[in-house]
């Protein structure tokens, strides 16, 4: 008897930690998932962002969810949704992942929301125009919205540059080699690029557009992995940790890459602007940061580039939200995405921020003042390509990926035939989208 | 065998019945189930291409599973090495991870100063969540900042990349496994020992053996079913360890040091690989199914003696 | 030998030791200056720096509360489901009771990590999704802790249950009395290992909650291993990762007596 009584309170316990999960609400609930890309407390950043918008906006609430990095945001959400779950309303992902969730029906454009604005020409051209790219459609239709941008960006050591008797940084390939050779020690790095750890299509993809070719178009259905150009890049990302000798074989991990710079363990990293503040508030040097040097293709702006990289704002909806709650939807990526939001988000964080009003509006105008780094970023915007995605994103991307770490770890000496075998891969998986 | 009393009503023959059924109901549920509509999508491929969202699967036979074992698919290539990976990394855990482990009790098993210190030390990374121990040790193998290379190059050596490099990665998941394992290992071996009587070694001790030789005649085989539960344990949860790889290395440059669970986490994903993902975990479920049966017909061989 | 021994000892112990002493001194260390910069024992200075940031990131009493929650809820409805199990395994006689263990015994051999995506509908099925009792509910079946009951029960004398059965005690009262009373180390142990086990945990509650008022500390520590962008932050990573370990560590080094104990005495051999 006893012992049923206990397993009876016991039931009634749990049964009460599940009504008190799903708390009724007259409010609408916004369902808001984010990925923790920053350490500056992203959340305690968001809470306040919420608590400003719904004291502007009674009866609606945020609901602020941190998701894990961009991949097990992605993750979580798709095995939500394919479960049967309600998933977010509104989250934040990789601009790239436009694909794998509109192949799916689970978000709606963004497009037939700015069409409903009174002023929605203006919104959209505020933003710039690069960060828009992995945003639309082959169509043209705007399906998501910037949010935390950012690109690759060169950072140097600029006192570790001036001991060596360089005054400023390199702007081609030709003098980033020098300058890392120069600096090279048995302490240090000369140049330390982050393409081992799971992810180098990002960095690699810098090189290939200052090959003179970038390995994705507007067109979901093609890929340009093989091409002169693509080969080319590898091969020199590779040489910078054999022949050239001026970073670790295989390429940098990209977590430890700031940290050992900030030891001055690195002269020269490349990596994301999203860092930008963290470093700035950790060195004792003077951190110089430059667009990342043109490559073969020329000085004349086209061997610049690189990708565009970040987070957009997505709004998922299977066809059952009311009116109401989406109208509730878009006013919350409309704050987020206003130049107030976008001013503090990029001036605590270093994103780019997303739109031109944003960069005069504080706190982001005063930072920018006071650091001319911010500004670089902003500026090398004018030279950046569309970040990779197509149909199948996540599969092609894994085969890429993948093809890249045999590449640079040695496994596959022949780059060229490496190359061939995955675009032929991708092309498979293309053509069952044409 | 059966102690109720003689009335044999209805609900006594019931009564057992009603006592696992919790357990059957959840493992049904929750292990069964699953694992048979498994089985039924591995058979299925999604629809793919454009406006595919809304569409059944097909019927493809074997066809995923001979995609598996085709080196030049996508998805082939990749389960390849994470399938020999997992191999040897369960292997290399049961043939380093499991002896350590019996050492370990030989040398804490007797009492000894600061006994419980000693056991603390070897034991407590069993205590860790996985994740945290892989961020651990994270830090220890990053190359450029880490404590492995700061003490290799103290020493004059250049450093190693030990999770970039692919002939270091799964090396390198490997020791973080034996390290966390062993420990957990000897606590069964300690707990085995308690179970051999004292008196069996004074009078061995009298005939003159050596301790190896002791270890040898008397310590092993009393420890023997010990020994193969704890390889039992070590090679199913082998197959089952992936989350350390979501700190270190995420599955290493081109896979070299994925484990299959993970390759399938990594690709549950996306819709177009569900017949790959279940395929895979049939194959995954196989292979621990087919080692647990066989030494569970070996235990109980060993009970009949 | 003996020498042999101690010095085996004595190494093997050090270096089990050296991630340990080196997750505490990296923790109290300058986030600026890694291990490969200055002395590699101490920084400059001796900070609390990492903690204060490690503890705004995460809320984490709530996180060790929920973790409590989570392991507990596991642990006592396994304890009745276990134990009524056992005893019918050990001491009753059934059609398709052969067929029933093995089929109870598939847990062992199907990893539950492996069914994410199944397991996943099925709570959503139920409309258990974000809620504690999702969290909970698969692992309330233990074919682990059946298998270990079952072989410690058998081992209680039968008398012992019929002598019980004489003096009128119906089923309810003969499990509590003469077999759970006599199988308290078992219970132990198996307690030490659900426990362990489920405090660990990180994939299952991160697939399937989505609320900071239910999960787990593993999933808040996550949170400092993915500060994607920013790279890595090893003293901040570290800090947490220590808030995480402390107390399982500390009551490990206070009762390791005890749990070494009823490990031997549970049957498990």
């Amino acid at each position: 008897m006893n012992h049923q009584i206990r397993v009876m309170i016991l039931f009634t316990l749990l049964a009460l930690f599940v009504s008190g999960a799903a708390l009724a609400h007259d409010d609408i609930v916004i369902d808001f998932y984010f990925p923790s890309a920053t350490a500056n407390d992203a959340e305690g950043i968001f809470q306040r962002y919420a608590d400003m918008f719904q004291e502007e906006n009674p009866g609606i609430t945020i609901n602020s969810v941190f998701s894990g990095s961009y991949t097990d945001t992605r993750n979580t959400i798709l095995t939500e949704l394919q479960g049967g779950g309600a998933g977010p309303d509104v989250a934040v992902m990789l601009s790239i992942d436009l694909y794998s969730f509109a192949e799916e029906g689970y978000i709606v454009p963004a497009q037939t929301f700015i069409d409903a604005m009174a002023d929605g020409g203006a919104y959209i051209s505020d933003f710039f125009p690069a960060l828009m790219a992995n945003g639309i459609d082959e169509m043209g239709t705007v399906w998501s919205i910037p949010f935390q941008r950012s690109t690759p960006i060169l950072y140097y050591n600029a006192d570790l540059l001036a001991e060596a008797g360089y005054d400023s940084p390199p702007t081609n390939n030709a003098e980033l080699v020098e300058i890392a050779q120069a600096l090279t020690t048995d302490e240090r790095d000369g140049l330390l690029v982050p393409v081992a750890g799971g992810f180098p299509i990002w960095m690699y993809q810098s090189f290939a557009i200052a090959y003179g070719q970038n390995i994705v178009s507007d067109d979901p259905t093609k890929v340009y992995f093989n091409t002169p150009e693509a080969v080319a890049a590898v091969e020199f990302v590779r040489s910078l940790g054999t022949d050239l000798g001026v970073g670790p074989a295989g390429g940098a991990a990209w977590g430890d890459t700031p940290v050992a710079f900030l030891a001055g363990q690195a002269a020269m990293i490349y990596h994301t602007t999203g860092n930008l503040s963290r470093i700035l508030d950790g060195a004792d040097f003077e951190v110089g940061v430059w667009y990342l040097p043109s490559g073969p293709a020329g000085e004349d702006g086209t061997g610049y580039g690189s990708p565009t990289g970040g987070g957009n704002l997505y709004i998922f909806d299977d066809g059952s939200k009311s009116k109401e709650e989406l109208d509730a939807i878009w006013k919350w990526v409309l704050f987020l995405s206003s130049p107030e939001i976008q001013s503090d988000w990029g001036a605590t964080t270093g994103y780019i921020a997303s739109n031109a009003t944003a960069w005069e509006t504080e706190p982001l105008a005063s930072r920018a003042m006071e650091y001319a780094q911010y500004g670089v970023a902003r500026d090398q915007l004018q030279h950046a390509d569309k970040e990779f995605s197509s149909y199948a994103t996540i599969t092609i991307q894994g085969i890429i990926n993948k093809t890249l770490e045999s590449i640079l770890t040695g496994e596959s000496e022949d780059a060229q035939a490496a190359m061939d075998a995955a675009q032929a891969q991708i092309d498979g998986i293309l053509a069952e989208y044409k | 065998m059966r102690a109720q009393s003689p009335r044999h009503s209805f609900f006594s023959h019931l009564q057992p019945y009603l006592l696992i059924a919790p357990t059957l109901i959840l493992v049904l549920m929750f292990n069964v189930l699953p694992a048979i509509k498994t089985v039924t999508d591995s058979l299925h491929r999604p629809a793919r291409g454009l406006n595919a969202a809304g569409k059944a699967p097909d019927y493809v036979g074997l066809q995923n599973f001979q995609d598996l074992f085709d080196e030049s698919h996508y998805m082939g290539a990749r389960f390849r090495r994470a399938f020999r990976n997992t191999i040897v990394f369960a292997l290399a855990t049961v043939v380093i991870g499991v002896p350590l482990g019996l050492l370990l009790a030989l040398l804490l098993n007797h009492k000894q100063p600061l006994r419980g210190l000693w056991r603390f030390a070897v034991f407590y990374p069993s205590l860790l969540p996985l994740i945290g121990a892989a961020s651990i040790w994270s830090f220890i193998f990053s190359d450029s900042i880490g404590l492995a290379n700061a003490v290799l190059k103290s020493l004059g050596h250049p450093g190693l990349n030990w999770l970039g490099d692919r002939n270091l990665a799964l090396l390198s998941v490997i020791i973080v496994n034996i390290w966390k394992q062993a420990g957990y290992f000897m606590i069964f071996f300690l707990a085995g020992l308690q179970h051999i009587p004292r008196d069996i070694y004074e009078s061995a001790s009298l005939d003159g053996a050596s301790d190896l030789q002791q270890f040898a005649s008397l310590t092993l085989p009393l420890l023997r079913r010990t020994l193969l539960f704890v390889i039992v344990i070590s090679f199913i949860f082998a197959f089952q360890t992936v989350e350390q790889l979501q700190a270190l290395g995420e599955g290493g440059p081109n896979d070299s040091a994925n484990l299959l669970l993970y390759l399938i986490f990594q690709n549950i994903s996306e819709r177009r690989n569900w017949g790959y993902v279940n395929a895979m975990t049939i194959v995954l479920i196989g292979v621990v199914l087919t080692f647990t049966i066989a030494n569970f017909l070996l235990f109980e061989r060993d009970e009949g003696n | 030998m003996r020498q042999i021994a101690s010095v085996t000892k004595t190494v093997i112990a050090i270096l089990f030791l050296i991630p340990l002493i080196f997750t505490l001194l990296v923790s109290l260390r300058p986030e600026t200056e890694p291990v490969t910069k200055g002395n590699i024992f101490f920084g400059s200075e001796l900070t609390f720096e990492n903690y204060q940031r490690a503890f705004v990131i995460a809320p984490w009493s709530l996180h060790y509360i929920n973790s409590i929650i989570f392991v507990a809820g596991v642990l006592l409805v396994q304890l009745v489901t276990v134990t009524g199990a056992a005893y019918a395994f050990a001491r009753m006689r059934f059609l398709g009771r052969d067929l029933l263990l093995i089929v109870i015994l598939l847990q062992l051999m199907i990893p539950s990590g492996v069914l994410l995506v199944q397991n996943f509908r099925m709570i959503n099925t139920l409309g258990l999704f974000d809620t504690r009792i999702a969290l909970m509910i698969p692992y309330w079946g233990s074919a682990f802790g059946v298998l270990l009951l079952r072989q410690t029960f058998r081992e209680v004398p039968i008398e012992l249950e019929e002598a019980a059965r004489i003096d009128g005690a119906n089923l309810a009262q003969v499990i509590r009395h003469v077999y759970v009373t006599n199988a308290i180390p078992a219970y132990l142990a198996f307690a030490l290992v659900s426990v362990s086990t489920h405090w660990n945990e990180f994939l299952w509650p991160f697939i399937i909650t989505r609320s900071e008022g239910i999960r787990p500390l593993t999933v808040g520590l996550n949170k400092l291993i993915k500060t994607t962008d920013q790279g890595a932050f090893y003293g901040q990573l570290m800090a947490g990762t220590l808030i995480v370990i402390a107390p399982l560590v500390i009551l490990f080094l206070l009762f390791q007596r005890q749990f070494v104990e009823s490990f031997a005495r549970s049957g498990i051999r």
